[in-house]
């Protein structure tokens, strides 16, 4: 998962374990943090420091920018749907990603097109489809 | 395979709802406390989505709810969501559920297994072959679907039909962003068949038509773990594939 902290270790050419020397914080800590295994938001203020203070940024620096909800009255729906898009369908702030639901085993069914497949059916509703 | 004029269809603020509609919405199941997706061991029978991290909301007895924000489609049927509209009964009655699939945006798509059959085919996404998804295709400009958008793309992706929930109408309706194209409805109702009854029915099928009649060949696949494949081949040149579980 690609988070600010993960960016940022990265743009500096550091690692999990030469952040966790510097901080004095242990390996696997630093590496749940940046992977968003433990979100951002459960972190103390004070481990957030420390690793901020290691990376050479501010503490502010680090934490994911918020997604916009649906219904925010603070923003028009067109600004809500872009910045989603933006964040949720592109995912510039990735979180934990999707098992694909490829099978692997195929299936007739999925080549027949829908017209050969409800041909004789009897529509329920003509009017609404 | 489909592209985005063809599966996609601009709908207008005040326009009805309707199966098919796609919105930006607040998606809610229950857990037990911290109960967290798969991780890095791919589980190839149950295929469990991961979702991405959620919000929590803490119950009693150790559960919680978590809460997934990202877009949703509509698969409740138009006839239903209109029905009691239809029989003239008041808004206030109207069931203000509607069932909704969430939206896997192939930039959320990794894989978690590390064998050569679990891939990311997204040519097979794209074609429908998975039963419990609907590929949707990407946009290139979503402003020429709803004008008060500035340009931007759509990524292909696919609505998962393992993680059906219930939202309210009006959440929908304040954050519906486009709509399935009514051929493309089709194939929606198509894969809900498949994902819902299709494999029961076809092996209930396909087991009754091999009754009473010889099997001429059994061919046996590669072996995973304790499970065999055997082809089976009838003397009408039918076949069916078994699975065995060795004991």
């Amino acid at each position: 998962m690609q988070t600010t902290l993960t960016s940022l270790i990265k743009e500096r050419g550091q690692t999990y374990a030469s952040i966790a020397h510097r901080t004095g914080l242990q390996a696997r800590t630093v590496r749940m943090i940046a992977t968003g295994e433990t979100p951002m938001d459960r972190v103390t203020v004070g481990t957030v420091r420390q690793i901020a203070a290691a990376l050479g940024v501010t503490a502010a620096d680090l934490i994911e920018p918020a997604l916009p909800y649906p219904g925010d009255p603070a923003l028009s729906r067109s600004d809500r749907l872009s910045h989603a898009i933006r964040e949720v369908m592109w995912g510039t702030t990735a979180p934990e990603a999707y098992p694909s639901p490829v099978e692997s085993l195929d299936d007739p069914l999925a080549h027949v097109q829908p017209a050969d497949f409800f041909a004789g059916t009897q529509a329920i509703d003509a009017d609404r489809g | 395979m489909p592209i985005g004029a063809e599966a996609y269809r601009r709908v207008e603020p005040d326009a009805e709802l309707s199966c098919g509609d796609i919105a930006y919405l607040t998606l809610a199941r229950t857990r037990e406390l911290g109960e967290a997706p798969p991780g890095n061991a791919y589980d190839p029978v149950g295929r469990v989505p991961a979702y991405p991290m959620p919000a929590t909301l803490a119950l009693a007895h150790g559960r919680e709810v978590a809460v997934d924000t990202m877009f949703g489609l509509v698969v409740t049927h138009s006839c239903e969501i209109d029905r009691q509209k239809n029989r003239g009964a008041d808004e206030g009655h109207w069931d203000c559920r509607l069932t909704v699939a969430p939206i896997v945006p192939e930039p959320r798509v990794r894989i978690r297994g590390d064998t050569a059959t679990e891939t990311a085919d997204w040519d097979a996404i794209a074609a429908n072959v998975p039963v419990a998804s609907l590929y949707l295709p990407g946009v290139a400009d979503l402003s020429a679907m709803d004008p008060e958008l500035p340009a931007m793309p759509w990524p292909r992706a696919f609505a998962d039909l393992r993680g059906l929930s219930t939202v309210s109408r009006q959440m929908v309706r304040a954050d519906r962003l486009m709509g399935l194209s009514p051929d493309y409805l089709g194939v929606l109702q198509r894969q809900l068949v498949r994902f819902f009854v299709w494999r029961d029915v076809a092996r209930h099928e396909q087991v009754e038509a091999m009754v009473g009649r010889r099997i001429v060949s059994a061919i046996p696949a590669s072996p995973k773990g304790d499970r065999l494949a055997v082809a089976l081949t009838a003397d009408d040149g039918s076949s069916i594939t078994v699975e065995l579980l060795a004991r």
